[in-house]
């Protein structure tokens, strides 16, 4: 009973958040199509600047934003040399490139 | 895995999702979250609310699975593009005057960085050393010398998991924290490497075993660990030796502290220890840090402070570009430091020194700077130094689609 109960609610919440998704336009930018959406990506750039402060600055400033590519090599080498959690290297990445 | 879901949906229902949904992709790729977690919360409904707070059932585990997994769904499908990353030559130069006792000495030098992305788990990263030191003779004649090369490092990374990652070559030996992240002369606030420096300086060839992840929500642990075998070759020079370090990060504070250990495997075995801090309160633009470093060639501490003076609100403009730097420091000569602490370029002696300086950041990635010190052991001296130092990014392949 139990199971069947998890896979129902599953589906159906795998069904509402596609369909969430799919409401999304379509691109790759944060084109920030809605309000909430717009919100959504305020905090993280927040929790990613935070995270920044927290890993980067403890040795250097901030340099200016590199574009996306280069940053994403940039953050790769830092977490290596730096031992950045997985986690804090996504979201300092989603902050120095947006 | 099943401890990874529960981390997440733990913090899911903290309200901190973003911080895990791309976690679950096993993706290395940079990926764009659109999903922030007042949104999972509407989408997840009261579902959060009543069950996970305790995800020790296993319905609860398999629903969070099936959740967890569909967002992670949503983000690997709107994973753009144009954030694969591309080759890039980096690195820094600096042009800097250093009066030594009356003695001067321009050093030229240029770091060149080059990292090689090779797929989704994949760094070869190198940096070499090209520097002078040219000094005027004592009977004033123009200035000579010759220009030195090092290779400080050429490895291979592997990203093995989110907490691990595996290092193969030549690597920067994981010892404290000047050597690795302190030492690039656009980052450090003082251009005077700290006298016990030698102590853990220097580059190993070998495997190393490197990562971090979170123990809490208000903690990160980082460990290194590695071997090193001996290379006598000049270019690529190492010791036998084994060691590791391990730090704490806590976010709240902003406080590291770690320590290091090393043990050489040759006829010398000795053992080094090292401990290290650093310390930003958060409300004031002020970076502390620390080190102690103990081997057999010697002991010895620095500590150092750098306060930005961006609070201040005269002339702000030119203060926020502004940082004041002190440190203090001392060595103290160890039993063998008489007889091979030459070879690590070791003070002779107890040494002490004090050193104060400016910074002034003309532009990103563009620093001036002056320090003055004072050399205190068994003659005494001031050290001055002036010099610019610039650090540069260049991509080496179409950054855009």
């Amino acid at each position: 009973m139990r199971t069947r109960t998890a896979i129902l609610l599953s589906l159906l919440t795998l069904t509402t958040v596609v369909g969430a998704a799919s409401s999304l336009p379509k691109g790759n930018d944060l084109g920030a199509p809605t309000v909430r959406s717009q919100e959504g990506a305020e905090a993280l750039r927040i929790e990613g600047e935070r995270r920044f402060q927290a890993n980067c600055g403890r040795c250097h400033a901030a340099p200016h934003k590199f574009p996306p590519r280069m940053m994403a090599t940039i953050v790769r080498h830092m977490r290596v040399r730096a031992t950045i959690t997985e986690q804090d290297m996504r979201l300092v990445l989603y902050y120095m490139s947006r | 895995m099943i401890v990874s879901h529960e981390l997440q949906a733990r913090d899911l229902c903290r309200g901190s999702a973003h911080h895990y949904l791309g976690y679950l992709t096993n993706h290395n790729e940079p990926i764009t979250i659109r999903i922030d977690h007042c949104e999972a919360r509407r989408v997840l409904g009261g579902f959060l609310n009543t069950s996970t707070h305790n995800l020790t059932s296993g319905f609860a585990h398999f629903v969070a699975i099936g959740i967890l997994g569909s967002f992670a769904t949503v983000v690997v499908a709107q994973t753009p593009q144009n954030d694969r990353p591309v080759p890039i030559l980096t690195g820094n130069a600096g042009y800097f005057t250093t009066v030594d006792a009356a003695r001067y000495e321009l050093v030229p030098e240029v770091n060149p960085v080059l990292l090689l992305p090779l797929g989704d788990k994949w760094l070869v990263e190198s940096r070499g050393r090209f520097y002078g030191e040219f000094e005027r003779p004592a009977n004033n004649q123009p200035y000579g010398g010759k220009i030195e090369k090092d290779l400080n490092y050429l490895q291979a990374d592997y990203i093995a998991d989110p907490h691990l990652t595996v290092t193969v070559g030549r690597f920067l030996t994981p010892f404290g924290i000047y050597n690795e992240r302190l030492y690039p002369i656009w980052i450090r606030d003082l251009h005077q490497v700290p006298l016990i420096f030698p102590l853990e300086s220097g580059s190993s060839d070998g495997i190393m075993l490197r990562g971090g992840f979170p123990l809490a929500s208000w903690a990160n642990l980082n460990y290194a660990t590695y071997y090193s075998t001996l290379t006598t070759n000049e270019t690529l020079d190492s010791d036998r030796a084994v060691g590791a370090r391990a730090g704490m990060f806590f976010g709240r504070p902003r406080i590291e502290v770690g320590s290091s250990w090393k043990k050489l495997l040759m006829e010398d075995r000795n053992n080094s220890f090292g401990f290290h801090f650093a310390w930003q309160p958060p409300p004031i633009p002020l970076n502390l840090r620390a080190e102690y470093a103990r081997s057999n060639y010697g002991s010895g501490y620095w500590i150092e402070g750098a306060y930005r003076f961006s609070q201040i609100p005269r002339w702000n403009k030119a203060m926020r570009r502004t940082e004041f730097v002190g440190r203090m420091q001392q060595f103290f000569a160890g039993e063998d430091q008489e007889s091979e602490g030459d070879q690590y370029t070791l003070p002779h002696g107890a040494t002490q020194q004090p050193d104060f300086g400016m910074n002034y950041y003309l532009k990103d990635g563009l620093k001036a700077s002056a320090s003055y010190g004072r050399w205190l052991g068994k003659h005494n001296w001031n050290v001055w130094t002036f010099g610019v130092a610039w650090r540069f990014a260049v991509p080496l392949g179409r950054v855009t689609d």
